[in-house]
């Protein structure tokens, strides 16, 4: 079978992708990118711009005038069509429809009371899943584009592997040892609960089975890797599936709100949706959509997701046996065969990543705490796009709002700080900035006080650049694969949700939820 | 009596036919992103 | 008409088909063709979700079985009307098709050109099963020969 189709929306998309770069390079977009305040993007606008269009401008060329073979060639080649669709949607969505939100959510706070844009999240992981959604649900993907959205879960992939150069080994450890219990005690519980509610109500084994893996574990995917084991009947299958992606998409919309609405932490939260939400390719989505500017979130919620999926192999294994022992198999289970088969690898390539970072190749182990000091002029005094100069010293009117709450400031080391930072207009020290974050904490100041405290502190934190970009690019990955995944939620396998599976999954789905909200807000501080 | 062939398994079946494959494919993508930014930025 | 020489019967196991599949039964007589049609729905296509985990071997081994699920359970069916369909004669020819319900029966009746197409009624809400409709009005508006629509039974 060949695969290429012969179209021209590959050339269209990357000569619009070209054009796009080109009009933000030479200005022409300048009206748009300052009515959307997207000023901040317009590098990786040229970036991705010419990057993707290029490929697509080559790919599309290749693609209407060549007469491709069967083979290798055309059959990789074909996916460039599918991955320059998904990429035109997360551009759009993110430089586009996302700033557009925002704007429209301040503007229309004063009519409704609430800025709607902030409490539904709408930003652009959220939207770019909807996207998907709409675009396989309403018009379906093209064609042309199908071979291509099947990269997704590699974009997902190597957004997880990437994702290991940013955690230093405290934070491994202490976020892994957390995620094993959270996520021993609620997988394994959940596992057992619908195993138990299964028997009571008498059940077919094969039900029961299917369902606690796909609620228990990471939903569709464990769902899948266990129905074949447990022999699970079509309508069982189809029961279970459609539950799991039916509370995977409620999840990623309620978890953030809730979350915002409890005023949870980075790291509560990411360690609640990790936990909580049912289908674990939701849980990077719901990560990205509480916390869509930075991701401190994501990095707390994929360990969890990393932990939860090294179950998978001991949940496969346990149904198996739990099978074998209830009904008559012809097949034996072959233990390491399960074992091996169903280890994801790509947890390994995380681990290389995080080992290969923690050589401090990429940048100094303690950037990885956090940001690095640095109060140099050359730090402090940048250039924005249009060459004017900002300069991240205090103004005079910062050090008079200092002024007058010093006397609030008892400690004298704290004083001595603080006048330091009065004289010079920017902290003068790592030592002196750990002594005024010490005055932020403490909420000694009024507002604007610590308003101002803040402002000097992030003008003096910087991330490695490499760092910066590795976020960025993690950024990208995950959204282009959830793009993707949008693209492959149907109504039709929704709609299928019933019976005994979505009665249990209901259950079940809610204590967990409920269960690990409770549990994370009393274990969980923003200390890890 | 049923043909393989006749079942789409639609677009969420991975482009990459043997196992392991695309776990590898993602690690050789990050590594030479990793080398990328690692030369570059 | 309800002597139909050739005679095409969609039905999937459900109660409302069985009640189909009794009546377009009594309706064959000795040398009757009876056309079986057994739609896949095409929701199957979507039923790997958005799974991101799995490796190519669990993603094949999981279609693999459903088609042989499915295909079981298929078999199963036909054998339930095997028995039925010797004792009278007719000559039974089964098709599989994968795709929307109305549309694989527009398609297939116009292929055969039956006497008389014979359908159950759509699942009362309530019942449980997939969810899968035959969307009648675009049966009725497409299909070129009499409909039968056996009701559902009580």
């Amino acid at each position: 079978m060949v695969y290429t189709q012969k179209t021209p929306w590959t050339l269209v998309m990357g000569v619009i992708m070209v054009a796009y770069a080109y009009m933000v390079q030479s200005g022409v977009m300048e009206p748009l990118i300052t009515f959307l305040n997207t000023g901040r993007h317009a590098g990786e606008m040229q970036t991705l711009g010419y990057a993707f269009g290029a490929v697509a401008i080559l790919a599309g060329l290749w693609q209407l005038l060549a007469s491709p073979k069967e083979g290798q060639t055309d059959y990789y080649l074909s996916t460039v069509a599918g991955l320059t669709f998904i990429m035109l949607v997360a551009f759009i969505v993110k430089w586009g429809l996302d700033p557009l939100m925002a704007k429209w959510g301040r503007e229309a706070q004063p009519a409704l009371g609430f800025n709607f844009a902030n409490i539904l999240n709408l930003n652009y992981v959220v939207m770019g899943i909807i996207a998907g959604i709409i675009i396989v649900n309403v018009f379906k993907v093209p064609g042309w584009a199908q071979n291509g959205v099947r990269l997704s879960r590699l974009g997902l992939k190597t957004g997880v592997i990437l994702l290991g150069t940013l955690y230093s080994f405290a934070e491994l450890a202490q976020l892994g040892k957390l995620s094993i219990v959270l996520i021993g005690v609620f997988v394994l519980g959940s596992v057992g609960l619908v195993l138990w509610i299964g028997a009571r109500r008498n059940l077919p084994n094969s039900m029961t089975g299917v369902m606690s893996a796909g609620i228990g574990v990471c939903g569709v995917s464990a769902s899948v890797a266990a129905a074949p084991v447990v022999q699970a009947k079509s309508i069982e299958i189809a029961y279970t599936i459609g539950t799991v992606l039916l509370f995977g998409v409620v999840c990623m919309f309620l978890f953030p709100i809730v979350g915002k609405a409890l005023g949870m932490g980075y790291v509560q939260f990411g360690a609640w949706a990790g936990t909580g939400i049912l289908n674990s390719a939701q849980v990077a989505g719901a990560a990205l959509a509480f916390q869509p500017t930075g991701i401190e979130t994501l990095k707390v919620a994929e360990i969890f997701n990393i932990t939860r999926v090294l179950f998978l192999p001991i949940i496969v294994l346990w149904l198996a046996l739990w099978y074998v022992r209830r009904e008559v198999v012809t097949e034996r289970v072959d233990v390491m065969q399960v074992i091996v088969g169903k280890f994801p690898v790509f947890v390994l390539g995380f681990i290389l990543m995080f080992l290969l970072s923690s050589t401090g190749i990429f940048a100094p182990a303690r950037h990885y705490q956090g940001a690095y000091f640095d109060n140099s002029d050359k730090a402090l005094i940048k250039k924005d796009r249009s060459g004017k100069e900002i300069n991240n010293y205090l103004k005079d009117a910062d050090v008079e709002t200092l002024r007058k709450d010093a006397e609030k400031v008892k400690r004298e080391d704290q004083r001595a700080a603080l006048q330091r930072l009065i004289d010079n207009k920017k902290v003068m020290s790592e030592d002196d900035d750990a002594t005024l974050r010490g005055i932020i904490n403490a909420k000694i100041m009024s507002k604007e006080g610590t308003a101002v405290l803040n402002k000097a502190h992030r003008a003096v934190r910087h991330t490695a650049a490499k760092i910066a970009m590795f976020r960025d690019l993690i950024a990208w990955f995950f959204t282009f694969g959830l793009v993707g995944l949008g693209m492959q939620i149907t109504a039709a396998s929704i709609r299928q949700a019933g019976g005994q599976p979505l009665v249990i999954g209901s259950i079940v789905g809610v204590i967990k939820a409920v269960g690990s909200l409770i549990v994370v807000m009393m274990l969980v501080s923003e200390t890890v | 009596m049923m043909q393989e062939d006749k079942f789409d398994r639609g677009t969420a079946l991975t482009i990459f036919s043997t196992d392991r494959h695309e776990d590898l494919v993602a690690l050789g993508l990050s590594l030479i992103i990793a080398l990328l930014v690692y030369l570059f930025v | 008409m309800l002597t139909p020489a050739r005679l095409l019967l969609a039905s999937h196991g459900t109660t409302g088909a069985r009640a189909a599949e009794k009546m377009a039964l009594d309706l064959c007589r000795a040398g009757t063709e009876l056309f079986h049609l057994i739609v896949v729905p095409d929701l199957w296509g979507g039923m790997m979700g958005d799974d991101w985990l799995n490796n190519a071997s669990t993603r094949a081994a999981y279609g693999k079985y459903v088609e042989a699920q499915l295909a079981r359970e298929i078999e199963q069916h036909r054998e339930m009307l095997g028995q039925e369909i010797k004792t009278r004669g007719v000559r039974c020819h089964t098709k599989v098709l994968l795709g929307k319900p109305e549309l694989c029966l527009i398609e297939h009746a116009a292929e055969i050109k039956p006497d008389l197409v014979v359908i159950g009624s759509p699942r009362p809400a309530g019942t449980s099963g997939l969810r899968s409709r035959m969307r009648l009005e675009k049966l009725v508006g497409a299909l070129a020969v009499p409909l039968l629509i056996v009701p559902y039974p009580k």
